[in-house]
């Protein structure tokens, strides 16, 4: 059965390829031209059901349908894992806003609740520029 | 001294009441919790920082991290669980490991000393755990998912908890490794109340840890 080597190597070497790769350009134009290649692909297959069922027939699966599907198979997995690994960075952006925000806050009400501690330095001279006596928002 | 606090409403007082006797200086890190912890911190004389939204506890040790390091003067930070499992005493005896110079980060164990305490299926999991982290081994630790840690300043400063929920933990020591910073291993017995086995993680959650992990470490 080669297409089952075939098709375990190409999930296999995709998912590392995907994980490795740094973004960039590059790999952004490639994700879009994978794209455009299988919905042409399939295109083609709808229009022309034979010729799927003869290339199924050639790497060794039973018929077109299954090779479309695990086609489909592939492209959804790599598609999960694109927004798993776009989630994980706006996840962490989203944090270090959310920490900047907490951080800020604090400063001003520990600072009210605490006047005797010493403010630091550099804070204090970066603090200054803001808005004075903001109280807590929420 | 650093509290992460997500929802402990019932103990948090008390626990920070305790630890303010020994540390004078804590502050707690309230994960945006939804009961009422925040009216609870501010009863007591630590100080508070407050995620506006919940984000984790990896991420809310790293706000406190971040927090701590901004007080003058500041040169170990101690971690600290907010439910009430952790003895004041055992992070009093860590920071005077650290204190001496004998570490850059101590870490609190479970089963140097008193393993008989940690529920059997726990200490099997935990130790599974542990078996398969290569970061752990080189260390020679015997707990990575203890709470109670000390800092020294410069580990503390260098340290990025980028892992926000509770893989933060193997993210830890897989830096402490990476860095080779001289982490010592100082046994503490943890109080495993009705309450703190209520509110302990999942040990499905383990799974959730080894996905987070495994990911993170293909570069993505």
């Amino acid at each position: 059965m080669l297409v089952k080597l075939i098709l375990i190597a190409a999930v296999l070497g995709l998912f590392v390829a995907f994980l490795r790769s740094k973004p960039g350009v590059r790999i952004q134009a490639g994700k879009r031209v994978a794209v455009v290649l299988f919905a042409a692909v399939n295109i083609y297959a709808i229009v022309r059901p034979g010729d799927v069922s003869a290339v199924a027939n050639l790497i060794g699966v039973g018929r077109g349908a299954d090779l479309v599907l695990y086609a489909l198979v592939i492209a959804f997995l790599m598609g999960m894992l694109n927004f798993y690994v776009r989630f994980k960075a706006v996840d962490q952006r989203f944090t270090a806003l959310a920490r900047a925000v907490a951080l800020r806050e604090a400063e001003v009400v520990n600072r009210e609740r605490f006047p005797d501690d010493e403010p630091h330095g550099a804070l204090a001279a970066s603090g200054s520029g803001s808005r004075p006596g903001d109280p807590e928002g929420s | 001294m650093i509290i992460p606090v997500f929802n402990e409403a019932s103990v948090v007082a008390g626990v920070v009441e305790e630890v303010l006797q020994t540390f004078p200086h804590v502050v707690c890190v309230d994960d945006g919790s939804s009961d009422h912890s925040v009216p609870e911190i501010l009863k007591t004389d630590a100080h508070l920082v407050r995620h506006p939204v919940n984000l984790g506890q990896g991420a809310a040790l790293q706000t406190g991290l971040a927090y701590a390091l901004r007080r003058p003067g500041a040169q170990f930070f101690v971690t600290f669980d907010s439910d009430g499992q952790h003895r004041v005493e055992d992070a009093r005896a860590m920071l005077d490991v650290a204190r001496d110079g004998d570490a850059d980060v101590v870490l609190g164990s479970r089963f140097l000393d008193h393993a008989r305490d940690v529920p059997a299926l726990k200490r099997l999991v935990l130790r599974t755990v542990m078996a398969f982290s290569v970061a752990g081994r080189r260390l020679k630790l015997t707990d990575a998912h203890n709470g109670l840690r000390v800092f020294t300043r410069a580990p503390a400063q260098d340290l990025r908890i980028t892992m926000n929920g509770m893989a933060h933990a193997s993210e830890i020591v897989a830096y402490l490794a990476r860095r080779r910073w001289k982490v010592v291993e100082v046994p503490v017995s943890i109080r495993y109340t009705d309450y703190s086995r209520a509110k302990g993680q999942s040990l499905l959650n383990g799974v959730n840890i080894l996905f987070d992990l495994s990911m993170r470490q293909r570069g993505a």
